[in-house]
């Protein structure tokens, strides 16, 4: 199902948390509304849902076309997994899951022997197959999380709609399980639209990602032309480190940023080419496969570097040398966007 | 009213049904007490409060209400630190039954005070009733009498138709508002503070008045104003065991029934007032103590 | 927050550590805590009891059962004077614990509604006057009984501001329900009715509803607010109705404070006295259990003022054990919270 908005605007009292949202997600994709805490997105999140109302004034949320704004959000047919789970944690997993099944009018609830069957290939789909007596409160943070789902899968819902699904996970939980979701995704194709505030997370699982600062989408793009080609600064900095540098851009006075590992170290003159300019090598930090270098130059400013650890190597660098570098690929903006 | 929480339906019927309930149960009846009140001219409102027997009713009530709420003040804050700091046996079953002021009805509060406390009660004649007990149990190990009788008799508390009596109710009624609302913030107390102070040399009686007591004081002065509140409106209880003299043993509660009954309904709604203006006066007090130590939470 | 009927979250936990205690501090300390708690509590709760056994076993029940002659008994006239009148005193004593519990059974049910209707409008949403709302449902708690009883005599006595209406009203009482045979066409009739509300049951009915009006409300209204309402959104999601969202979601999730709210509501109504002394206009048959108690008592008998008391007592200290008892399943319902916070 396609899920389109257009011109959704959200405030509360003064405070505008979205501005003018525009958005088109094609039938089975996998979407990341991605940016830093109160940009937004889980707001955006819960009007497609139908949880909150954009303001008076909004264009409509179409879902394949048929303006559902005024839906309730009972019978907009979504699934919505909540960052804390909202598990019903006086019922066992088998009744989370089916609860949605029981709770639809009589003529389309299915026999209990229907829901039995349904619960239980959810069940082994979230590879809990032998925990459906489990309550919540016996469950780790990644089953709560796959019970969650489950459970918005149950009504087969027409899309799905995930907030935060990993925030309140740790490190190799949060991994394991977004690869997960991306192969459930492959499995089921239905259209999905999760929140993240973790780039790597967005870049790594989505179709598409909408990079949202200020209540604002500042691109929606595929998650390596959103790499590649940062339609903004704030997308810049917000998907890695960077650095900035002053006074370099073509087109007069600007500001250009880095990527450290698009800096390369060169030993002598002649390779680094003739943009090259000196550093004194201040601080080695070595960390697995990239060694970050941190350059000071001649005018006290510091630079970082990522070098691949062979390379590192290679050049046998030490602190306190002085050496060249030289920028790869850089993104150069007018003054007014940086600052 | 933002759009957003609609989405929960309910909102009109249960705030309809909240307004309308509250409405006619409570607000129409005080409204009818503020209207009653409302008829009398000012000169006829002020005779009736200051009618000779009203003062001394409302002397009285104020008298023994706020000594009943000092007693709590020292005991409450005493029981509530020992129940938080220190362990000693039945602990537990202490601390169950500090709520026994709210469960148990005030007419049985005041029944078996006034019992216990007439001449000859257990409390009221604590000394010879002592040594009537301590005689008795060394008779039973064949000594003789341990106590000549008699050696006690200045240890007893006749309070039954004394003020005394009215303000040992008003001290029940009003127990567990000081110790319930210190407890809790003892309870969140972090003793590394403490610990801290002491290490910095400081000694405990000095720990206590700087460090902790400023912590625990809105509580404390709030649960004081609960008890006190509580006390001004207690009536069930203190009719057991007070004398109900009018002009000089009768509470202001009392006065109010005793119009009432000679249906004088202007004086008794008079007197309402006054006492409804407390009640409110006193809320209104906490509500400003409770919204400064959240501000002085936020600001620390 | 005035008037905190039985305040939450007092549950002692282990002693922290801390610097240890003045031996002498803590001895002083201790002693006054128990002491104090010894004489005020329980030692007028054992007197109670104490009292009321007065006479014995036999004593105690003769006030419910007063003892039958024996049919071949040849009695005094004194005797029989004294048979005669404590029967009608046991009676007035049933009469006194039937209308306590028909009083109860009506105004319990309604203020758990009402409790329910306000705790899910004020955790639920967000209007404005919402925190004035919530104070308006403490407000009887700080109210005098007394007051709680005049307001209600001056709206609805001979010369209160509706009293033309209400001393015309003629109602019938629901409890006098009774089998008449079919004699007399439908089998079932009431048997009593009333006329006017100031001085009958639905005086002491209405001034109990005011006095334990808030308990409910308040024993639920912190909770639902902690536990936000992202469980109902997720039932509503899936496409629960509101009222089925409402009793398998959150009426599940509140049901142990609902039961405290509960017991804590029927104690009260049980034991009122002051609010229903003032509207009962002292007549026998509007007697409650705490008023029959003051009527024994300003009647010399001692015994039998305790011994109805006994009930009361027995039953505050069910309700203290009620409250320890939920306490306890609460702490152990707990750790399912984890991962359930509000939004």
């Amino acid at each position: 199902m396609t899920i389109e908005i257009r011109n959704i605007s959200k405030s509360y009292g003064d405070n505008k948390i979205l501005q003018n949202i525009d958005l088109k997600i094609e039938s089975g994709e996998l979407v990341a509304l991605l940016g830093p805490s109160g940009s937004g997105k889980t707001t955006l999140l819960r009007v497609i849902a139908g949880i909150e109302q954009a303001d008076e004034g909004s264009g409509p949320v179409l879902f394949d076309d048929v303006d559902v704004s005024d839906v309730d959000l009972g019978k907009r047919r979504i699934g919505f997994v909540f960052q804390h789970y909202a598990l019903f944690k006086h019922m066992n997993v088998f009744e989370n899951i089916a609860f949605g099944l029981r709770a639809k009018p009589r003529r389309e609830r299915p026999g209990e022997a229907q829901i039995r069957e349904k619960v239980q290939t959810l069940l082994d789909l979230i590879q809990l197959g032998n925990m459906a007596q489990r309550y919540p409160s016996q469950l780790s943070g990644g089953q709560r999380q796959r019970v969650a789902l489950a459970r918005a899968l149950a009504v087969e819902p027409r899309v799905l709609l995930l907030d935060e699904p990993f925030g309140a996970l740790d490190a190799t939980v949060r991994r394991e399980l977004r690869r997960w979701l991306r192969r459930l995704h492959d499995t089921i194709h239905v259209t999905t639209i999760f929140v993240t505030h973790d780039q790597e997370e967005a870049l790594e699982v989505s179709d598409r990602v909408a990079v949202m600062n200020a209540g604002r989408i500042e691109q929606y793009a595929p998650p390596q032309e959103v790499y590649e080609k940062p339609a903004s600064p704030f997308v810049f900095k917000f998907l890695g480190n960077y650095n900035l540098f002053h006074g370099r851009g073509q087109s007069g006075d600007g500001a250009a940023l880095v990527r450290p590992h698009d800096i390369v170290i060169h030993r002598d003159r002649d390779s680094a080419g003739p943009d090259a300019r000196l550093g004194l090598v201040s601080h080695i930090g070595f960390g697995g496969p990239v060694v970050k270098v941190e350059l000071e130059t001649e005018d006290k400013t510091h630079v970082d570097v990522e070098v691949t650890t062979p390379t590192f190597n290679d050049l046998a660098l030490k602190r306190g040398e002085t050496v060249w570098f030289a920028l790869r690929t850089q993104q150069e903006y007018e003054y007014d966007f940086v600052i | 009213m933002s759009r957003t929480h609609r989405v929960i339906p309910g909102l009109p019927l249960t705030l309809g049904y909240t307004l309308f309930y509250l409405s006619a149960l409570v607000l129409l009846p005080l409204a009818a007490l503020a209207l009653k009140a409302g008829q009398m001219s000012a000169p006829e409102f002020f005779r009736v409060i200051t009618d000779p027997v009203v003062t001394a009713s409302l002397r009285l009530t104020f008298f023994a209400s706020t000594l009943a709420a000092l007693i709590n003040a020292v005991f409450g804050l005493i029981v509530a630190w020992s129940l938080v700091r220190y362990d000693f046996p039945l602990r537990r079953l202490f601390d169950a039954v500090i709520d026994f002021p709210f469960a148990l009805p005030t007419a049985v509060a005041g029944l078996t005070f006034a019992n216990l406390f007439l001449k000859d009660g257990w409390l009221g004649g604590f000394g010879p009733r002592l040594v009537e007990g301590v005689n008795a149990l060394a008779g039973l190990t064949g000594a003789g009498p341990l106590l000549p009788s008699g050696a006690l008799d200045w240890l007893t508390f006749p309070y039954t138709g004394q003020t005394g009596g009215i303000v040992i109710v008003l001290v029940f009624v009003g127990l567990p508002f000081v110790v319930r609302t210190v407890q809790p913030v003892l309870l969140e107390w972090d003793p590394e503070y403490e610990i801290a102070a002491r290490s910095l040399g400081a000694k405990p009686a000095t720990i206590f008045a700087r460090v902790i007591f400023p912590e625990i004081a809105p509580a404390w002065v709030s649960g004081v104003a609960l008890a006190f509140a509580r006390a001004v409106g207690e009536y069930g209880s203190v009719i057991f065991i007070a004398a109900n003299i009018p002009g000089r043993s009768q509470i202001a509660p009392l006065q109010i029934v005793t119009r009432l009954d000679d249906f004088q309904y202007a004086q008794a709604s008079a007197i309402g007032v006054v006492l409804l203006a407390i009640s409110l006066l006193i809320l209104l007090v906490i509500n400003g103590l409770e919204s400064f130590s959240r501000r002085h939470e936020r600001t620390a | 927050m005035a008037g905190a009927p039985i305040a939450a979250k007092t549950a002692l936990g282990p002693i922290k550590p801390a610097p240890p205690p003045h031996p002498v501090a803590r001895t002083v300390l201790v002693t006054l805590a128990v002491s104090f708690l010894t004489i005020f509590i329980l030692v007028p709760l054992v007197n109670v009891f104490v009292q009321a056994f007065a006479k014995g076993l036999d004593g105690y029940l003769a006030v419910f059962w007063p003892p039958q002659p024996a049919p071949e008994q040849v009695l005094s006239v004194v005797q029989q004077r004294k048979l005669a009148e404590a029967a009608v005193q046991a009676g007035r004593t049933w009469h006194a614990i039937g209308l306590t519990l028909s009083v109860a059974a009506i105004v319990v049910p309604l203020n758990i509604c009402f409790g329910l209707a306000a705790a899910w409008a004020t955790t639920k949403f967000n209007f404005r006057g919402r925190a004035l709302l919530i104070s308006l449902i403490d407000l009887p708690f700080s109210v005098s009984p007394v007051v709680a009883g005049l307001v209600f005599v001056l709206l609805l006595g001979r010369n209160g501001i509706f009293g033309d209406w209400a001393t015309h009203l003629t109602w019938i009482d629901p409890f006098s329900l009774r089998w008449v045979g079919f004699e007399a066409g439908f089998p079932l009739a009431f048997e009593r009715d009333y006329s006017g509300v100031i001085f009958t049951p639905l005086a002491i009915v209405l001034a109990s509803v005011f006095v334990t009006f808030p308990f409910v409300a308040r024993s639920l209204t912190p909770l639902m607010e902690s536990q936000g309402t992202d469980e109902e959104l997720a039932a509503l999601s899936l496409g629960a109705s509101g009222w089925r969202t409402f009793f398998k979601i959150t009426v599940p999730n509140v049901k142990w404070a609902l039961l405290y709210g509960v017991i804590l509501c029927t104690a009260r109504a049980f034991g009122e006295f002051g609010a229903v002394s003032v509207v009962s206009g002292h007549v026998d048959v509007n007697d409650t259990m705490p008023l029959r108690i003051e009527k024994l008592w300003n009647e010399y008998n001692n015994q039998a003022a305790f011994t109805v008391a006994s009930v009361l007592a027995l039953l505050a200290v069910f309700t203290l054990v009620a409250k320890a008892a939920i306490e306890w399943k609460a702490a152990r319902d707990l750790p399912q919270n984890q991962g359930h916070s509000s939004q």
